[in-house]
């Protein structure tokens, strides 16, 4: 009699993906060392190497750091002087659990003026693909091309400066809002809008960060957002972007039920869907005169931590953590 | 017969006749009883199924009131207020907390506003003259004011020419003080209304009396009311709430007048209190706009007395008052807006047909946004700057058109200040403050200047301010 479990159709039920390009491999870009030694591999270099090493008792722990530095090329401790305890323990959680109360505390208070850790559940740094650029227009002129022989004036330089060619003069961000904003192809009064919504930016009071909703990392103070209005704007955008999108693969999970799988976003996917959540709560707001100052309010309450955009960004997170397991990675060779 | 089937029969047509009230009263004492029928029953309307209702005919659209088809939720702040939106629209907000501050500004004063070293430079506006503007409106919402710290103008050349007015105002000897008469004319967004903002400020800044009409259309579009003066002839009409805000107005622009004394004997409704002075009869104007007119005719003879500061009287949008106005006469005619008195007082100065013996300057901008077509305000512009700049080249009238005979007449001999783009040495002022305010984030140099200043149509400060500071390219 065969066995009633089909191994065959156990394995059916297993989703997986059979687009080859939505596919992504994760791999470490460098290799850790190998572990093991082949049979070509002398049998006692290593060990011979941390003998050496250890051979010799560990110097004085001030010498240490100053030969540290030397290798370093910093300029370390004087060797003259001892080096206080706080600097010995600096990084060391161990060393710093024994140390007396007094000292403890004094570490913690250290601690705790640095900005708090962010409470967010999940790892959403993202990749910066444009070089850092956030939006800042370069007005310097680049290298001056000698002149054409014969010519009055000489070539302009390219690429041409950022704000001189009159189809790309204005941000790339700030383009992309004006689309979204644009209704019925009146692209004049999106402009006109974007510019207000720039200009409330600009004016409106420095933001208070709230820790709860940290901003993306490196964003700079929020005294210098409103004198940046620019950066405000591609802040506010780039912190509640979501980092992936839920795709439902129809039927997949077995008995009609869809599939969810999570999918990485490109950036400017990511920035449309931060728009389009920040308009459509923008729009339900009743209480403010014209959709320009709306949307205006909301990129401030977003970067406040206050908006309710931040909650579907967590929640698209959350349950893009949850599905992760349908996620089908190459096999690996 | 017995007699109850006689009462039964007079029962049953009182029932069907008269009031049940009345019938009881009447018949209180006969027996009511039930007889035998059908027809209650068959008449009763069959009670309905609950939970079962007919489906809708085909075709039809029924009324879906389900609870939740509604996207609840959302914002629940209040609605604004009524009049609350216009408040908000209109609102002039002159600093911008963010911006930084720029520590080279300097402030007018009395004694350098008419220097001739100020030229081609940012100047700030001092605390008390922005009280002063303000209250007579000369700031513009509109205007960029509400990007940078404080408010700043920069010393144009035009506005070294005005400078130059008022010192020729100044030194004439007393009693023979000119009267100067200037129209502003320019292109959109030249600066005609901060010219004028300008020309305030000088004038308060050197203690004139300073009197603007912030909006000619305010004045003639029947918004306020009116009513007619009597005794005058041809009629001429008051515009009482409008005359009261302006005396109130007047009052807190020029302190320095306040507590002159009333000189000369009025005719008011309302008798003055002994040794009154100028603060104490605006007060009545104020208080009871019926008399504002008059009040009003009052001060301007006060201020007209040997010994009085001169005046800068001004208006904004000048072609609105150059023709008819939207009110009606009693017969129904359109008023023309010089029949009011508030327009007439200003058109008489500006035609000549008046001087003020204490002197001072005549203003008026037009506007290059909000302004009516007025074919004979066009042709006297053109036919002062012909006279002024080109005179082999007087423009001739076009028989074709309808001139306004009255507005020929009063715009006869008027020059025009024309405002052109700035230099520049100007720009550069301009754009180095902007950029010192932290709202240009660029280096100022001379190819940033001169391609800002090209693409601004020659200098044309809103198009370069619109290219430098605001977002809009």
């Amino acid at each position: 009699m065969p066995p009633r479990i089909s191994l065959f159709s156990l394995a059916r039920s297993i989703p997986y993906r059979t687009k080859p390009q939505a596919q992504w491999s994760v791999q470490p870009l460098v290799r850790a060392p190998q572990q093991c030694r082949t049979f070509a591999d002398s049998k006692d270099s290593t060990t011979a190497k941390q003998t050496d090493a250890n051979a010799q008792p560990l110097p004085h722990i001030t010498e240490e750091s100053a030969k540290t530095a030397k290798i370093m090329g910093e300029k370390g401790p004087d060797i003259s002087q001892g080096t206080p305890v706080e600097e010995v323990v600096k990084g060391d959680k161990e060393m710093q659990d024994k140390l007396p109360k007094v000292m403890q505390d004094a570490l913690k208070s250290k601690n705790s003026q640095s900005p708090p850790k962010g409470s967010r559940s999940y790892s959403t740094t993202a990749m910066m693909t444009e070089g850092g650029d956030m939006g800042l227009a370069d007005m310097s002129q680049s290298t001056v091309v000698p002149a054409a022989p014969g010519a009055k004036f000489p070539l302009p330089s390219l690429p041409l400066p950022q704000g001189s060619h009159v189809k790309h003069r204005y941000d790339g961000i700030v383009e992309q809002v004006t689309n979204l904003i644009m209704r019925h192809g009146e692209k004049s009064v999106a402009q006109r809008n974007m510019a207000l919504i720039l200009q409330h930016l600009r004016t409106s009071p420095i933001p208070t960060i709230n820790p709860n909703r940290p901003l993306l990392p490196g964003a700079p103070p929020p005294s210098h957002l409103p004198l940046n209005p620019v950066l405000y704007l591609t802040l506010a955008i780039d912190s509640v972007a979501p980092l992936l999108r839920i795709r439902n693969m129809k039927g997949a999970a077995g008995g009609g039920v869809a599939l969810q799988i999570p999918v990485p976003l490109g950036q400017r996917q990511r920035r449309r869907t931060a728009v389009e959540w920040i308009l459509a709560s923008a729009s339900r707001k009743k209480n403010r005169s014209t959709y320009a100052q709306k949307v205006a309010e909301e990129l401030v309450a977003v970067v406040e931590g206050r908006s309710s955009v931040w909650d579907r960004r967590n929640a698209i997170h959350k349950q893009a953590v949850a599905a992760r397991a349908n996620i089908v990675l190459p096999r690996k060779r | 017969m017995p007699p109850s089937s006689s009462l039964r029969g007079v029962t049953q047509l009182l029932r069907e006749t008269v009031q049940p009230s009345f019938a009881c009263r009447r018949l209180g004492e006969v027996q009511q009883t039930a007889y035998l029928s059908t027809s209650a029953p068959r008449f009763a309307s069959v009670p309905k199924k609950k939970g079962l209702t007919a489906a809708p005919k085909k075709g039809t659209k029924t009324l879906n009131v389900k609870k939740g088809r509604k996207q609840s939720g959302g914002d629940t702040g209040k609605k604004p207020a009524v009049g609350e939106r216009k408040a908000m629209r209109k609102a002039v907000v002159l600093s911008n907390n963010n911006a930084l501050e720029v520590s080279s500004l300097k402030n007018l004063d009395n004694e350098n506003v008419l220097d001739a070293e100020i030229a081609g430079k940012v100047y700030g506006i001092p605390d008390d003259a922005i009280d002063a503007l303000r209250a007579v409106d000369a700031f513009k919402p509109k205007q960029g004011w509400k990007l940078f710290r404080r408010p700043a103008v920069v010393v144009r050349k035009e506005a070294m020419q005005l400078a130059q007015l008022i010192k020729e105002v100044e030194s004439g000897s007393e009693g023979a003080k000119k009267t100067v008469r200037r129209i502003i004319t320019g292109e959109r967004m030249s600066g005609k209304s901060t010219l004028v903002l300008q020309g305030l400020l000088m004038a308060h800044l050197r203690n004139w009396v300073v009197i603007n009409l912030p909006e000619a259309q305010d004045l003639v579009n029947a918004h306020t009311e009116y009513a007619p003066l009597q005794g005058s002839q041809p009629m001429q009409y008051t515009q009482d709430t409008y005359t009261a805000n302006l005396l109130s107005q007047i009052l807190k622009a020029n302190k320095q007048i306040a507590d002159l004394p009333v000189t000369k004997e009025h005719s008011l409704p309302q008798p003055l209190p002994p040794k009154a002075t100028l603060r104490s009869l605006i007060d009545i104007g104020v208080a009871t706009p019926e008399s504002s007119w008059s009040v009003f005719a009052a001060l301007w003879e006060e201020l007209t007395q040997p010994g009085r500061p001169p005046i800068m009287f001004a208006i904004d949008g000048l072609a609105h008052i150059m023709r008819n106005s939207e009110y009606l006469s009693a017969d129904v005619k359109p008023i023309h807006a010089f029949d009011l008195t508030i327009v007439r007082q200003f058109v008489d100065y500006l035609s000549g047909a008046k001087s003020l013996p204490n002197g001072g300057i005549i203003f008026a901008a037009t506007s290059g946004s909000n302004s009516p077509t007025v074919d004979a305000l066009n042709f006297s512009l053109q036919c002062a700057a012909a006279r002024q700049f080109a005179p082999e080249k007087m423009p001739r009238w076009n028989p074709y058109t309808n001139l306004d005979m009255r507005v020929m007449e009063a715009l006869k001999d008027v020059d025009t200040l024309p405002l052109k783009g700035l230099t520049k040495e100007e720009a550069r002022a301009l754009m180095e403050y902007y950029a010192e305010s932290g709202m240009l984030r660029a280096k100022v140099d001379d190819g940033l200047v001169g391609e800002r200043w090209a693409l601004a149509g020659m200098g044309n400060i809103g198009e370069l301010e619109r290219t430098t500071v605001r977002m809009r390219v």
